[in-house]
């Protein structure tokens, strides 16, 4: 009996921190994060369009 | 039924992962260490739940994660040595058959705490992983504590969740892991997103803790009250109202004195006492005999290097009833002790080089963890910042993990080796995302570089 109710407490709050992870976009981008500067595919960039 | 309700649970979990891939690295952390495959009966044991969950992790990280932001730390590097390291010497390990058998674990562990990092990118991320951590060992610890409170207490009796004295279910283990936790929990208790604080979050905190505490005392296991009362004196040094908190603790703990057990008081009496107690004896002579034995083989003898060892000594044994004690020695031998202490594991399984690097890796986790803290000091926020708190708690925990290691053979923890993947993940995180603090300017507050840095133009 014990060990369902624990068992019951704890997977109950990883079950609802799971489904609202799943509605959260910052999990997997959050604002902090600046974009590695990509100088050689600004210079591609910028090649490809003196081409056309 | 217990087993169908544990694999919907699972099931759920990776089906989510469908959506959130990250959620699988999630799913491995709370197989890995509830085992739910071994909680229940019949089926869940027949299918390999660790195995999926590796695999879905690292495999949804590969093919369907975005990579931005993820690095690779020094840290991160050390582990892939010693992972290297320990597969060399489980090849020429003295016991073959044996150091197969642990390096099975072993390399997942570590394997999985290079990997982890990798996919901490973002704050939520550090923070969800330290939420299933937490609820995963609460899984564990809030058991046993229910139980030692109904009375089913005792060194290597209390029935946890698992009849199995493996992983995290083993007395001594567990109970310096859940000490360990605590500051990560109180940590998610002041900063959660997932769960924002409020009195239903504290209830349960508060809860955890106090089940936390009580693992030492239904396991008695000494090494968790050393650890419990080493973490107390590490927590002085964080917190804001420091006389307060002294107070509180040397209350609860006169509160407590008069109800605990008085085969865990008995236990705990014999700490100081080692001379006349064969569990810490034979500590010490395995100790001095791992000394000895790198002597002789500096680069360690593969995993399980202990079973040759055999030691024969006298113990004393008291007879009698105060005053007529009578002390006879009796002559005792040993074989195939294990270390019982993580520096010794270390040392005695992958010799010097092993011991140098595992204790680099350590220690550079510590230092990073107040590099992070002396950087958040200093910030607008300062101890309030979450960087702060996360820091703080990921270093109290190491620190009391690496108390606890003194005298329990845990160096390839996997759990621990996730809290190292988690400092690493913060480490990266803030180099990545905070500037660097300001250096100290010995400059006038109306000097023209000062009003140049809050942004008005000199006159």
């Amino acid at each position: 009996m014990v060990d369902i109710l624990t068992l019951a407490l704890t997977h109950g709050l990883m079950a609802i921190a799971l489904w609202r992870l799943l509605w959260r976009d910052d999990l997997d981008r959050d604002g902090d994060t600046p974009r590695r500067p990509k100088p050689w595919l600004a210079a591609r960039r910028a090649d490809s369009d003196e081409a056309a | 039924m217990l087993d169908i309700a544990l694999l919907g649970f699972v099931a759920m979990f990776l089906a989510f992962g469908f959506k959130r891939p990250f959620l699988w690295v999630l799913a491995y952390i709370y197989i890995d260490a509830v085992a739910p495959q071994k909680i229940g009966w019949s089926v869940i044991h027949l299918i390999p739940l660790s195995l999926i969950a590796f695999i879905a992790a690292f495999g949804g990280w590969a093919v369907l994660d975005r990579k931005q932001g993820s690095r690779f730390t020094l840290r991160q590097a050390l582990i892939a040595v010693l992972l290297a390291y320990c597969a060399y010497t489980t090849t020429v390990a003295d016991f073959p058959v044996e150091a197969l058998a642990k390096w099975e674990w072993v390399w997942k562990a570590l394997l999985f705490a290079i990997f982890l990092p990798l996919t901490l990118r973002t704050r939520l991320r550090l923070e969800a992983t330290a939420l299933i951590m937490v609820l995963a060992i609460g899984t564990i610890v809030i058991n046993g504590g229910v139980k030692t409170v109904l009375g089913g207490g005792g060194y290597g009796e209390l029935a946890l969740l698992v009849q199995e004295n493996s992983g995290l279910y083993e007395g001594s283990i567990l109970s310096t892991v859940a000490v360990a936790s605590i500051p990560l929990a109180l940590w998610l208790a002041r900063h959660g997103t997932i769960f924002r604080p409020d009195w239903r979050v504290w209830t349960f905190v508060g809860g955890l803790i106090f089940a936390c505490l009580l693992i030492p005392i239904g396991t008695a296991a000494r090494t968790g009250l050393v650890c419990a009362a080493f973490l107390a004196v590490l927590m002085l040094r964080s917190a804001k109202r420091r006389f307060l908190y002294a107070g509180l603790g040397a209350f609860a703990l006169v509160l407590a004195m008069p109800f605990l057990p008085q085969s865990f008081l008995a236990r705990m009496g014999t700490i100081t006492e080692h001379s006349d107690d064969e569990s810490a004896s034979t500590r010490v002579a395995v100790w001095a005999w791992t000394l000895n034995y790198v002597k002789d083989h500096p680069f360690g003898g593969g995993f399980d290097a202990y079973r040759s060892n055999s030691f024969t000594y006298r113990m004393p044994k008291v007879t009698g009833t105060p005053p007529n004690v009578q002390v006879t020695y009796e002559t005792v031998t040993d074989k195939g002790r294990a270390y019982h202490s993580s520096y010794f594991e270390m040392l005695g399984e992958q010799g010097w080089p092993g011991l140098a690097l595992w204790l680099v890796l350590q220690l550079l986790g510590v230092w990073q963890m107040e590099r992070i803290r002396w950087r958040f000091r200093r910030s607008v926020e300062g101890t309030a910042s979450w960087q702060w708190g996360l820091a703080t708690a990921l270093q109290q925990a190491q620190l009391t993990y690496l108390l606890g290691a003194a005298f329990v053979g845990i160096a390839y923890q996997p759990y621990i080796f996730m809290l190292i993947g988690l400092q690493c993940g913060l480490w990266s995180y803030v180099k990545r995302t905070a500037r660097e603090a300001p250096k100290a300017r010995f400059k006038r507050p109306g000097s023209a570089e000062a009003l140049r840095k809050a942004g008005a133009a000199p006159a």
